[in-house]
């Protein structure tokens, strides 16, 4: 019996276990029941009040529209990217392109962020670059738009999503492919038939976190989104830090809870989750 | 490589390895700009480029503020990198190695962190703190970056732990070793490259990480706050200096990391 040889296996799971349940689970109790205390005693007020308040309503419609743009592009991106690492080069090359393409996925977020200004500003590098190349001065109007927080999150989110989804990919059997192809499968079909079905989950679980990641952050939106059009994550800091109304940020924090339960939906029914990660 | 030029035709390698360069270079092409505005004397963030100098460099050293986050940062990011690796390391061990009655549960409770966004495990957090009347320190910084670590570490090492036999540590066991022994003296020098790389990889995430740090501190400093503050706050350019230095430092470890762990580590005892 060497699979249940370790006499108590609950004291190795308990530090993990006391820990998460602690510092997040307990949390995150927390922040429903504060969610529902108003000026009249315990009820759903806060919640009506959240979608009843413009701004509140906005930021999430805004968050939402912000990952939903940003998973698109990178999934867009990173299909074809992985398909090349996985499938074009060879085994030597395929790691060295993936560490090329990854490194800067374990670096800071924010001043990745940061350095786009650098470059994204009116009078920032591409301006300047545009500028000399057209003879004149060149307004960007870029930095500060939804479209530049779209493209910060885009970035990171192709790395992410390329991550997963090269894992699928390179686990498929190549004799199923070969089997294929000496059935007489064109290379659309293979894809169609064969890769895309095999990878699908690979690439469910990458563009799931990445809109999960993206409608929650608050450092891309702020430096290239700007404050003036917020979204969810940004009024919920300015909530905490600066109006102190701690049952409306709990209201908002659990409409973000909400919406990543849904956005999770998909891959819990398939079961899939734990499978893709690990 | 069978099954390589079967699908991918030369123009559709040239094309895809065409995108892959723009990518790279678009992901890299900002982080250049700010190192190399980190050298420019000029004060405003425009070209061209005016006198080289270091005194960014120099200036930075001398911040006592950046330092004190730097401190901080780098002792909260190892307590952090050094607890998730051990715990996650004892619970991918329950995980993988014994029969676990609710396995699956608790494997999701401990992941779970890794898929909600940063701002849910910082202002949970926050909230609790306020509601037991508690100060917001570096304390719960160390807690909540660990939390937030902690699936990478288990998702690491349970998949290392699938790779060592167990026939090596029941062959322990019945020549007499403890349990915990068997742990200590087999099991883990097995996993040793995994470990070191765990340790690196969430101390890097650590380490930069800055919304859950930001919620749970008042006036004290990490790197990452004193760096978005002064971001926030009107430029200086010190920030490119010090992040400069940062994504180097980061990008050191990470690539470390990452090297160790798609090293195809050989198969123990097998």
């Amino acid at each position: 019996m060497p699979r249940s040889s370790l006499r108590n296996p609950w004291v190795a799971v308990l530090p993990a276990v006391l820990l998460t349940a602690a510092f997040f689970l307990l949390p995150l109790a927390n922040m429903v029941r504060l969610s529902l205390i108003t000026p009249d005693g315990m009820g759903l007020g806060n919640y009506l009040a959240f979608f009843e308040q413009a701004h509140q309503a906005d930021a999430l419609w805004r968050s939402l529209k912000l990952a939903v743009m940003a998973t698109v592009v990178s999934s867009l991106l990173a299909w074809p990217i992985a398909f090349l690492v996985a499938f074009c080069v060879s085994e030597r090359w395929r790691y060295v392109l993936l560490l090329i393409l990854l490194a800067p996925f374990w670096t800071s977020f924010t001043i990745r962020a940061f350095s786009w200004q650098l470059v994204l500003s009116d009078n920032g590098v591409l301006a300047w670059i545009l500028s000399g190349i057209w003879g004149a001065p060149v307004s960007l109007g870029i930095l500060y738009t939804m479209a530049a927080s779209v493209f910060g999150l885009a970035l990171f989110g192709t790395m992410l999503t390329t991550l997963t989804l090269f894992g699928a990919l390179v686990a498929i059997d190549r004799r199923l492919i070969e089997a294929s192809v000496s059935l007489g499968a064109g290379p659309q079909a293979v894809f169609r038939d064969v890769i895309f079905p095999l990878a699908r989950q690979g690439w469910l679980v990458g563009a799931t976190l990445t809109f999960i990641i993206c409608v929650g952050d608050y450092a891309v939106p702020t430096l290239l989104g700007g404050g003036l059009k917020p979204v969810l994550a940004q009024i919920m800091l300015s909530t905490v830090k600066g109006t102190y109304d701690l049952p409306s940020a709990a209201t908002m924090a659990v409409v973000l809870c909400g919406v990543v339960l849904i956005t999770l939906l998909p891959l819990i029914l398939l079961g899939r989750l734990r499978r893709g990660l690990a | 490589m069978t099954g390589r030029s079967l699908i991918a035709s030369r123009a559709l390698t040239l094309g895809l390895g065409l995108l892959f360069g723009l990518v790279v270079i678009t992901i890299y092409m900002p982080i250049a700009v700010m190192a190399v505005f980190s050298f420019n004397s000029g004060r405003y963030q425009t070209l061209p480029f005016r006198q080289p100098t270091l005194d960014w460099y120099a200036q930075l050293a001398r911040d006592q503020s950046f330092l004190d986050g730097l401190i901080n940062s780098l002792i909260i990011a190892l307590g952090a990198a050094i607890l998730a690796t051990t715990i996650g390391f004892l619970a991918a061990y329950a995980f993988q190695k014994a029969r676990l009655p609710g396995k699956p549960v608790f494997l999701a409770l401990i992941l779970a962190p890794l898929v909600v966004p940063l701002m849910l495990i910082g202002i949970g957090m926050r909230l609790q703190l306020t509601a037991m009347g508690l100060q917001p320190s570096l304390w719960f910084v160390l807690f909540g970056q660990t939390v937030y670590v902690l699936p990478l570490a288990v998702l690491n090492l349970r998949a290392r732990l699938a790779h060592v036999p167990s026939n090596l540590e029941e062959a322990a066991t019945s020549l007499g070793a403890s349990r915990t022994r068997a742990i200590v003296e087999i099991v883990a020098p097995a996993c040793a490259p995994t470990l070191i790389a765990t340790v690196l990889l969430t101390f890097t995430f650590a380490f930069d990480e800055f919304v859950i740090a930001y919620f749970l501190t008042n006036f004290q400093l990490t790197l990452p706050i004193k760096i978005w503050t002064t971001l926030v706050t009107g430029f200086d350019p010190k920030i490119n200096a010090v992040g400069t230095m940062v994504f180097l430092f980061s990008l050191t470890l990470g690539v470390i990391a990452q090297w160790v762990l798609l090293l195809k580590q050989p198969s123990v005892g097998s």
